[in-house]
């Protein structure tokens, strides 16, 4: 992660501005919490005062990835109007939470359980043994088309700062399947860095290179799975641009063979 | 506590004499405490004979087979009828060293081998077995053969020598970059530092000591139906794909899935611990692989609760059922758990003594604990990484979920600190002894560029990188494939790198490593639970 200055300021005072501006959208840099509850625990962040309720514990395939103790996390979410709270905390919705990778000790809050914080819906994953079945279920992939077969594009969606992940099968899977059914001979990925305005009127921006980074594990991958006889041209956009959390993705276009 | 020095030897019982053998060995049991739930080592058989299977001694394999153990007997059963292991690959000394597969994987110790036989066979044959052979059989080739000190990693773990090319190799042999730096920081061993066969030598290797993992219940280890896709659920990363088939591959067999087909690890099992000259023929790839997908293994008698396996018993115990089990599915707690118990011995059975229905009653607490008893699970790799949170409040069965086995049920490296510091097992120095670290001491740096690990910082310390030798990446330092939990009373020690001597100090290990806080009555109901596998 690094921090804009001298160089950034102006964009940094529009995004600020920005931010004020729809003071329903929230980014803030924070230590998550843990509350426990007589179900599963449920995560918690605290800025500028007011404690936010970010998700719960479920499984693997939730699309909300928890944070961690010991780190701390960039949260990226909307306040609606009149949103409820739950676990004490105010909800976001929707929201983001990625995991900043670098250690920090100090976030190491776990609350124990209160009455007073049951959550209102029954957890989809309790935390013994699942029930048969992960807490959610994708919807099947839609059907493959028939021939004459379109060009495609995919995108692969990514924590701040971060790169391949437990959840990147979701998003590279469909790819290399249409690929491998229409025999692409071409594969063009284009990895993008991105950067955050935060509430704070401050601007973050992913590491170094790292669009070109993600686009060559991309390939990397999709190469490793198999998937080796198309070209690839692959390109790294490492020019931040600054905005949501969809900036920060690889493109997969698939271009069918003849 | 009952350290592994103490664990009595086994013989193998004739089916025919097996009620009989049932009467003795309540016995010989110790008393049940008033609670019912004491954890009960017997005394020692007045007769011991271990039946080793030595290579090449032309024996049969019946359909079924009985050892006694520690706290009962194992059940072997050879699902697809009697075997004559004359000619056999996985019984003959086909090697330059006279091993055999057998000899690591005997059929007395779980198919696998305890420490207790290989210091016996360390007696009976003063260190001349074959499983003392210099090339892993010793902490280092070059130390002088047989000294007791030149095995110490076997002969006080169990532990056979893993060499490695560092950095690793992709499949294609082509060196990858690996995300981090690794220095030997202590090697009582003698290998990692060797000028010949250490990490500076003409063909730089790391070499780790671990356990041989049991050959049985197989259909489990290599399922394809469950977590099986062209990504690794937990990285991301590509799966190993069938070199014949090109489809992806389960990755749970070896310590560092290094390899993922009963061919491709027979091959190169082979080639380094038979020391073969030539690969395995195809003919003899297909001998081995189909007599290690029929065999079946797990206790069938526990001490003081009698018999496992009685008709309309717990589908949780005895190889038959694992024979009869769906292998690939997801344990849970409606229909298909991961130890199903249903409701035998919810109630006591006519004629059962109030020490067997204490025990019984103890065993299923401990499978209850083994499902339900939550704790916090924290700073693992590959478990709180794939959408759990750090720290998430689940059970054992969590982590160990695959019914029948408790495997992970899907590609399962994680890291529990079995082997990264500060939670492996390790000896502190001080003034007041001579003892010393049996095991090696990497540390680890990852390099600029890369993340640090999400719970250990940039430079830590490990006894085994573990996958991190094949996959080169940070993150992977110190993560193993977990192991089936079946036959467990025969195996002992514990974990890949034998740091738990013991069922007990293996409870220890997860009650200090997680702060869990077992009371004696769950520790000792856990215990009883894991010996009846």
């Amino acid at each position: 992660m690094r921090t804009f200055s001298l160089a950034a300021l102006s964009v940094a005072l529009a995004a600020a501005q920005a931010a004020q501006a729809s003071e329903q959208n929230l980014a803030f840099i924070s230590c998550p919490i843990v509350r426990d509850t007589s179900s599963v625990p449920c995560w918690l962040s605290e800025f500028r005062g007011q404690l936010y309720y970010l998700g719960i514990q479920t499984d693997v395939s939730a699309d909300f990835n928890p944070p961690s103790l010991g780190h701390k996390v960039l949260v990226e979410g909307t306040v609606a109007a009149g949103a409820e709270e739950i676990c004490g905390g105010l909800v976001l919705d929707p929201v983001k939470v990625s995991v900043l990778p670098e250690l920090a000790p100090e976030c190491n809050t776990l609350l124990m359980a209160e009455d007073r914080y049951e959550l209102p819906f029954e957890a989809p994953r309790p935390p013994g043994p699942s029930a048969g079945r992960l807490a959610f279920t994708p919807p099947p992939p839609p059907p493959l088309p028939e021939a004459p077969f379109p060009e495609r594009t995919f995108v692969v969606a990514y924590d701040f700062d971060g790169t391949v992940t437990f959840q990147s099968p979701r998003f590279l899977t469909p790819a290399l399947d249409y690929a491998r059914h229409v025999r692409a001979r071409r594969i063009e990925i284009t990895g993008y860095r991105a950067a955050v305005a935060l509430s704070t009127g401050e601007v973050v921006a992913e590491r170094e290179r790292l669009g070109t980074i993600r686009a060559e594990q991309v390939a990397r991958l999709l190469q490793g799975a198999g998937l080796t006889e198309p070209e690839y041209i692959v390109r790294g956009v490492d020019r931040p641009q600054t905005g949501t959390p969809e900036l920060r993705r690889v493109e997969i276009r698939i271009i069918p063979g003849e | 506590m009952q350290p592994a020095s103490e664990l009595t030897g086994r013989r193998r019982v004739p089916v025919g004499s097996r009620l009989a053998f049932v009467g003795s060995a309540l016995l010989a049991v110790t008393a049940i405490m008033a609670n019912g739930s004491s954890a009960q080592v017997p005394s020692s058989p007045s007769a011991v004979d271990r039946e080793w299977w030595s290579p090449g001694d032309g024996r049969k394999v019946p359909e079924w087979l009985e050892y006694e153990n520690a706290y009962g007997r194992l059940g072997v059963l050879n699902a697809d009828g009697p075997l004559d292991t004359a000619g056999h690959p996985f019984f003959e000394p086909i090697g330059a060293n006279g091993r055999a597969c057998v000899s690591c994987h005997q059929p007395s110790d779980g198919m696998s081998l305890s420490l207790e036989t290989i210091r016996e066979r360390w007696r009976v044959t003063g260190g001349r077995d074959p499983i003392f052979a210099a090339i892993d059989g010793k902490n280092c080739p070059n130390l002088p053969q047989g000294d007791p000190a030149s095995h110490s990693l076997l002969l006080e773990r169990g532990l056979f020598r893993i060499p490695l090319p560092w950095p690793p190799r992709a499949a294609d042999g082509t060196p990858i970059e690996p995300e981090f730096t690794i220095e030997v920081v202590r090697d009582p061993g003698g290998c990692n530092l060797d000028p010949v066969y250490g990490l500076a030598s003409a063909n730089p290797t790391i070499s780790v000591y671990r356990r041989p993992r049991p050959v049985a219940n197989l259909k489990y280890v290599v399922q394809q139906k469950f977590g099986v896709s062209p990504f690794v659920g937990k990285t991301g990363e590509p799966a190993m794909r069938d070199p014949e088939t090109g489809r992806p591959l389960n990755m749970n067999m070896m310590a560092d899935a290094r390899l993922a087909t009963l061919r491709s690890q027979a091959v190169e099992a082979g080639l380094t611990h038979l020391q073969m000259v030539e690969r395995l023929s195809e003919d003899q790839l297909e001998r081995i692989e189909a007599f290690e997908r029929q065999i079946y293994v797990a206790q069938v008698l526990r001490h003081g609760a009698g018999s496992l396996v009685e008709p309309d018993g717990a589908k949780a115990f005895g190889p038959r059922n694992l024979l009869l089990g769906e292998e690939g599915v997801l344990g849970n707690n409606t229909t298909r758990w991961v130890f199903p118990m249903g409701d035998v011995w919810r109630a006591p059975a006519p004629g059962d003594s109030p020490e067997q229905i204490a025990m019984r009653e103890s065993i299923r607490r401990g499978q209850e604990v083994f499902h339900f008893r939550t704790f916090w699970i924290r700073d693992s790799m590959h478990l709180n990484t794939v959408g759990l949170g750090n720290p998430t409040k689940r059970t054992c069965a969590t982590c160990h979920g695959m019914h029948m086995t408790g495997m992970d049920s899907a590609n399962g490296w994680m890291d529990i600190g079995t082997t990264n510091l500060p939670w492996a097992r390790e000896t502190p120095r001080n003034p007041w002894t001579d003892e010393r670290e049996l095991m090696p001491l990497f540390r680890i740096t990852c390099k600029d560029g890369v993340p640090p690990h999400p719970y250990l910082g940039r430079v830590f310390y490990t006894q085994d990188p573990g996958r991190a030798l094949i996959s080169g990446r940070c993150n992977d330092v110190g993560t193993i494939v977990m192991q089936q939990f079946r036959g467990l009373a025969a195996r002992a020690p514990y974990f890949s790198n034998g740091s738990a001597a013991s069922l007990s100090e293996l409870i220890d290990f997860y009650d200090r490593r997680y702060n869990i806080g077992f009371t004696e009555r769950e520790r000792t109901d856990l215990l009883n639970f894991l010996s009846s596998l």
